[in-house]
């Protein structure tokens, strides 16, 4: 064995190829791969070797773009997944609660059924904002009715007046995160379905 | 004469490959050049060596093994994998399955019948 790490032009030409190849991989994962395989060259060829000795070191190695291919599985179902399924998903828990709110838990079955998420993705989906756009809706309704008169142990009507700024606030707090809300976890639904 | 299809054979070596390399970090760390050529060397496990590199990533990066890099007397430093204790209790598991699993498909291809 040699001490040195300059390779055979044969295995040199093939790491180039392979490092082509897998420039469709993340960035970090291009490097460890070429450098893995880089080693493996370093260790089963010698520089002195013959074409045909390190050729046979390249076809027990496999051809670039299978290499390439076999790091591809766990990108794969990020790149496929965002099918009609997930867009349903987004669309009926975004719209679906207009439906009857059936709408938002067939949205929510699509949601929790689909492979694209995960649990942190489930769990935003279900929970900011159940119903859906409907929900600023629901909302507006009712801090509106808690702004008029309450009636109050039989008939006796109570009236907010003073209290109504804070109310306000607070409903208009409300509103606007039902309303962002939905459209932010849509938004992040789509781009974490990827 | 019915050939067995290719796809049946992939998805089988697939489905254990990973775990014979756990197996062979079963008592020492090894580096992936030598993990590498001592599956290449069972008869019928590996295809394309190259293939087994994706893997060591992925099983480190579930946490199954663990690298550390080394001085090598012949050459640039070498990376070491080990298993982790999430590994070994994986391994365990696995080849009590595989253990079961071989058992009754042997039992079939035998006699045709599970006595």
């Amino acid at each position: 064995m040699t001490t040195t790490t300059s390779l055979h032009p044969v295995a040199a030409d093939y790491l180039g190829r392979l490092d082509r190849a897998a420039r469709r991989l993340p960035r970090g994962e291009r490097r460890e791969l070429v450098e893995e395989i880089s080693a493996h060259l370093i260790e089963a060829t010698e520089p002195a070797m013959s074409d045909a000795e390190v050729l046979t070191v390249l076809d027990r190695l496999g051809d670039p773009e299978e290499i390439v291919d076999a790091q591809r599985p766990q990108e794969r179902p990020r790149t496929d997944s965002r099918g009609l399924h997930e867009w349903a998903a987004i669309f009926l828990l975004l719209f679906g609660g207009f439906i009857f709110l059936v709408g938002w838990f067939a949205g929510l079955v699509l949601l929790l059924s689909s492979r694209a998420w995960d649990t942190r993705d489930k769990l935003i989906g279900t929970f900011i904002v159940p119903g859906g756009l409907a929900a600023a809706l629901v909302a507006t309704v009712v801090s509106a009715s808690t702004e008029t008169c309450s009636s109050l142990n039989g008939g006796v009507q109570h009236c907010t007046g003073g209290a109504s700024t804070l109310r306000n606030i607070v409903g208009i707090a409300l509103f606007a995160f039902c309303l962002l809300g939905p459209i932010c976890t849509a938004v992040y639904l789509a781009r974490r379905a990827r | 004469m019915v050939a067995i299809g290719d796809g049946v054979i992939s998805q089988l070596r697939r489905g254990v490959l990973e775990f014979c390399v756990l197996a062979l970090l079963r008592d020492d760390e090894r580096y992936g050049f030598e993990i590498v050529r001592a599956l290449s060397q069972a008869d019928g496990l590996v295809t394309s060596e190259g293939t087994l590199y994706p893997l060591l990533g992925r099983l480190r990066k579930e946490g199954v093994v663990e690298t550390t890099w080394r001085e090598s007397p012949t050459g640039p430093p070498r990376r070491y994998y080990r298993l982790t204790p999430a590994g070994r209790s994986l391994l365990t598991a696995f080849t009590a399955e595989w253990v079961r699993f071989r058992g009754s498909v042997d039992t079939l291809l035998e006699t045709g019948a599970l006595t």
